[in-house]
């Protein structure tokens, strides 16, 4: 079997259930958006796909086959904030990953080696968009650029499955945009699967190709220790979103406008402003 | 603003009197004194007559308060005498005349109590004579009367100091030191000194008692404060030859104080008594002003004035050994006499041979 | 306005910079004035001039017995004591802190016991060390070492282990080892801690130096204070107390500027 597969996972903390009985499967090339309330075991989810987590119960594999209990090159991550070393410049910290699994003991490469990483990771920070800030240390740079270059960061290793933790979440609108437009385009250009945890619904439909909702089916104060979060709704996005491949979507939409809830409202309306999405329309009423 | 510049005058003034409080204790007739002490074979007994309310007998007898204070560390007790918070202080000849007299504090000896006999010794490890020392490390508490011992005892064997190299090392971690490795020669006084001659591989080459007379144990007081209250002196006089009487006597309450003294240096009866044996303490005033009034006091005082100046304890701006002048009894002055700050008086203690008192 | 609000100009605060070392200088020329018309010998608050003088004859004069310049002979002894126990702690404390910030079995094994080392208060080991380690150098640098490398271990471990868990699983992304996680990712995010823990450690450090030299020596800084206190020489004391002071900020500022130089990213606006 191709993909990720998660089979009867379970996460407990002590006596706490905070996942239970998750079953998935996830093909090769899929955007996932992972959404849910606040608690609801979405980012210890992706944390057990990253590896930073062990399952109490269950499995997940890649391909038939058990991913590796730590984290490590196949997968990559960016995170809503520290992802990025504050001790190295733009340039140092794309060129670390690679750096490091070329020279295991002294994490550094030398001469024409040097040189030839360096120019793979300008060609990837042109990619990204932050061409001409290579010398620039992290605190020198706007969050959208850190996220940028956390994603740059990332990329170097070409990971198969790539796990965003709400990487856009602290970012201005106009920002995200932009940055949303580049994530569509490296998840089309990469080999790789995408599995992002976000709260943002309208930030999943514009990205994912797959919406999988965490909620707690049982809320009462008695019963929450007891029973944690599962699957409430798995949505795919229809007409389906191909990697690599042109949509419907992508294909109407406006350079310069790429907010797909944007896209089916009345023409001069205002967008509804940032994290202001009313109650009733973020999640599906409780099961 | 007025308030800010009267506020600012006010704090320097106060600052000023800080200062003030601390100069030397001003000339003028009064009754309460204050007398330091610190712990020592020949000074032990001041501990013990402020306790045994000898102190405060002689105090009454003569109108006055007297307030006897010990020190841990010797150096303060003279340090703070010198500074002005005490009209009194116990001293060796030596410190008294590099420390208050050669700061400008006009100071007399009142009672010369005793002389060491063996209570400062030189040490050797690993060897049988003095002249094993040459080369060798030695550690003493430098500028000390320890270090005039060595200066002396190199000098009995031809040699200086240029042939041993000296380390200071504080007085409480004498003994210790000496049973580490590197430690090979020591100069110290007691109770070090018979601890550590217990000590294996410990051979004493030189002590006191071979220079006998020139270590001298003193109760010395400001010159000003005495002039203007001899009664002090004669207090002080008092106190000190009732306490060594009563120290030396064979019976039962002598037994007793020397037990006391013992016990408050560290020791018992009978350490106490070991370390008098080898203290020449002048219980008899008599016997103390011969031992003032005799030239070779001054021939003593010439020793340890040119040691004091050969290491440049007589001040920055002493030009020679006559800088700071000593007076002895009979009018004898060595030195600078129009500088004398250091003097020796027989005066209390012939009222005290005199049974005038 | 209120006090809050009232901020001094730049020349303004230049002044009163000044004020508290102008009015300390006056004080002390007044309480010496004063002391000095008493007893023109005095020796506990001298003149600027016998300071002047005794500063002539310690670091300008060679000392009659041994042909040395008192004053740059003691400093070489004392700085070579600080350096060497300061350098042997910050090694220490460095490969410590790493370790145990890093590795969790590392951090139960030796946590609780660098925690308890370093509330032994080294002053009270000093007779110890002594008689241990004999009365030279080694037991005075020994006593810089064990004063300053627990503390010091114990802050780069908090540092260590106060970088955000997300740090470390990225680069485990990266491909990195524990190794390469420790030299990468933690040795220079801890260095600039390093070097300001080292800053706020050389006031303790000189603490013990002094200390020890005290104790037993034939040169160093502290051991000319404690020895020409026997004979009350505050016009040596008072030079020398300022000599070690000025020592001890220019080693400050210059570990401030190596800091600087070193560890840019760290001055940076925003930088954690």
């Amino acid at each position: 079997m191709s993909g990720l597969t998660i089979q009867n996972v379970w996460k407990e903390y002590g006596d706490q259930v905070v996942l239970e009985n998750i079953s998935l499967s996830i093909a090769p090339r899929s955007f996932v958006a992972l959404v849910g309330p606040s608690g609801c075991g979405k980012t210890t989810f992706l944390r057990m796909l990253l590896g930073q987590e062990v399952p109490t119960r269950g499995r997940i594999d890649w391909d038939g086959t058990a991913l590796p209990p730590e984290p490590g090159p196949e997968r990559g991550v960016v995170y809503q904030r520290y992802s990025v070393f504050p001790h190295l410049t733009v340039l140092q910290n794309v060129m670390m990953g690679p750096e490091m699994r070329q020279a295991p003991l002294v994490g550094r490469v030398f001469g024409p080696a040097r040189r030839k990483l360096a120019d793979e990771a300008r060609a990837m920070l042109t990619e990204v968009g932050l061409s001409g800030a290579e010398a620039k240390y992290p605190a020198q740079l706007s969050g959208g650029m850190q996220q940028r270059l956390a994603l740059a960061q990332a990329l170097m290793m070409r990971p198969r499955i790539l796990l965003l933790d709400e990487p856009f979440g602290a970012l201005d609108p106009g920002i995200r945009a932009e940055i949303h437009t580049l994530m569509r385009r490296l998840w089309n250009e990469l080999p790789m699967t995408v599995v992002m945890v976000t709260h943002d619904l309208r930030e999943a439909f514009t990205l994912a190709t797959r919406i999988i909702a965490f909620d707690r089916t049982r809320n009462r104060p008695e019963e929450r220790l007891r029973y944690g979060a599962t699957i409430t709704k798995d949505i795919a996005i229809w007409p389906p979103r191909r990697a690599g491949a042109q949509t419907l979507y992508d294909a109407d939409i406006p350079p310069s406008q790429d907010d797909l809830t944007a896209f089916g409202l009345t023409s001069g309306t205002t967008r509804l402003p940032d994290g202001d999405i009313p109650d009733d329309a973020t999640y599906p009423p409780h099961g | 603003m007025p308030t800010r510049r009267t506020s600012l005058i006010a704090a320097l003034a106060m600052l000023g009197t800080l200062s003030l409080n601390a100069s030397p204790a001003a000339a003028q007739a009064r009754t309460d004194f204050k007398v330091a002490w610190s712990i020592y074979v020949g000074w032990m007994p001041w501990g013990y007559a402020s306790d045994a309310g000898i102190v405060q007998k002689w105090a009454d007898k003569y109108g006055l308060t007297i307030e006897v204070t010990q020190f841990n560390d010797y150096v303060e007790s003279i340090n703070q005498y010198t500074a002005g918070a005490y009209d009194a202080v116990t001293v060796t000849n030596m410190d008294a005349l590099s420390i208050p007299s050669a700061g400008g504090v006009d100071t007399t000896a009142v009672i010369v109590g005793d002389f060491s006999a063996g209570n400062d010794a030189v040490f050797v490890k690993d060897g049988s004579s003095l002249a094993d020392i040459k080369g060798r490390d030695v550690n003493l508490v430098e500028f000390s009367v320890s270090h005039y011992l060595l200066a002396r005892a190199l000098d009995s064997v031809g040699l200086s100091e240029a042939d041993v190299k000296v380390i200071n090392t504080a007085d409480p971690d004498m003994v210790g030191a000496f049973q580490t490795a590197d430690v090979t020669a020591m100069v110290t006084w007691n109770p070090m000194v018979s601890e550590i001659a217990a000590l294996p591989g410990a051979t004493k080459v030189f002590d006191s008692a071979q220079i006998p007379g020139e270590i001298i144990d003193l109760m010395v007081a400001n010159t000003q404060v005495l002039a203007d209250n001899p009664d002090f002196g004669k207090a002080l006089a008092g106190i000190w030859y009732e306490t060594a009487t009563l120290m030396v006597s064979d019976t039962p309450e002598g037994a007793a104080a020397r037990a006391a003294m013992g016990a408050a240096s560290g020791t018992d009866q009978a350490g106490f008594e070991a370390q008098m044996a080898a203290t020449e303490l002048f219980d008899k005033p008599g016997d103390a002003v011969a031992f003032t009034t005799s030239p070779d006091l001054a021939k003593t005082m010439d020793l340890v004035r040119l040691f004091l100046f050969d290491k440049g304890l007589l001040g920055a701006g002493a030009m020679s050994a006559d800088a700071v002048g000593i007076a002895l009894p009979g009018g004898t002055i060595l030195g600078d006499a129009n500088n004398v700050k250091f003097r020796f008086d027989e005066t209390f203690m012939k009222l005290a041979a005199d049974g005038a008192l | 306005m209120r006090w809050i609000n009232q901020r001094p100009s730049k020349g303004a605060q230049v002044v009163l910079a000044c004020l508290p070392f102008v009015l300390l200088g006056l004080a002390y020329l007044i309480g010496s004035a004063v002391r000095l018309a008493d007893n023109p010998a005095d020796k506990l608050l001298p003149s600027l001039q016998s300071m002047g003088r005794m500063i002539e004859v310690m670091a300008l004069t060679p000392d009659k017995r041994t042909g040395d310049y008192l004053l740059w002979s003691d400093t070489y002894a004392s700085l070579g004591r600080l350096w060497a126990g300061l350098g042997i702690a910050t090694a220490l404390a460095l490969l410590l802190g790493l370790v145990i910030g890093v590795l969790p079995v590392a951090r139960a094994v030796l946590s609780p016991f660098v925690a308890f080392v370093s509330m032994v208060p080294p002053l009270a080991l000093l007779p110890i060390l002594f008689i241990v380690l004999g009365l030279g150098e080694v037991s005075k640098i020994a006593l810089i070492v064990i004063g300053v490398a627990p503390i010091l271990a114990r802050d780069l471990s908090l540092a260590a282990l106060a970088l955000p868990r997300e740090q470390i699983v990225k680069a485990e992304t990266l491909s990195a080892s524990t190794w390469l996680i420790a030299i990468r990712v933690v040795l220079p995010q801890i260095m600039p801690r390093l070097i300001d823990s080292l800053r706020l450690q050389l006031g303790p450090a000189f603490l013990f130096l002094i200390a020890a030299e005290a104790i037993s020596s034939d040169s160093g800084l502290g051991y000319r204070i404690f020895l020409v206190r026997r004979y009350l020489s505050m016009d040596v004391i008072f030079p020398y107390v300022i000599w070690i002071t000025l020592l001890a900020v220019v080693m400050d500022l210059g570990l401030r500027v190596l800091r600087r130089r070193l560890y840019p990213w760290t001055e940076l606006e925003g930088a954690r």
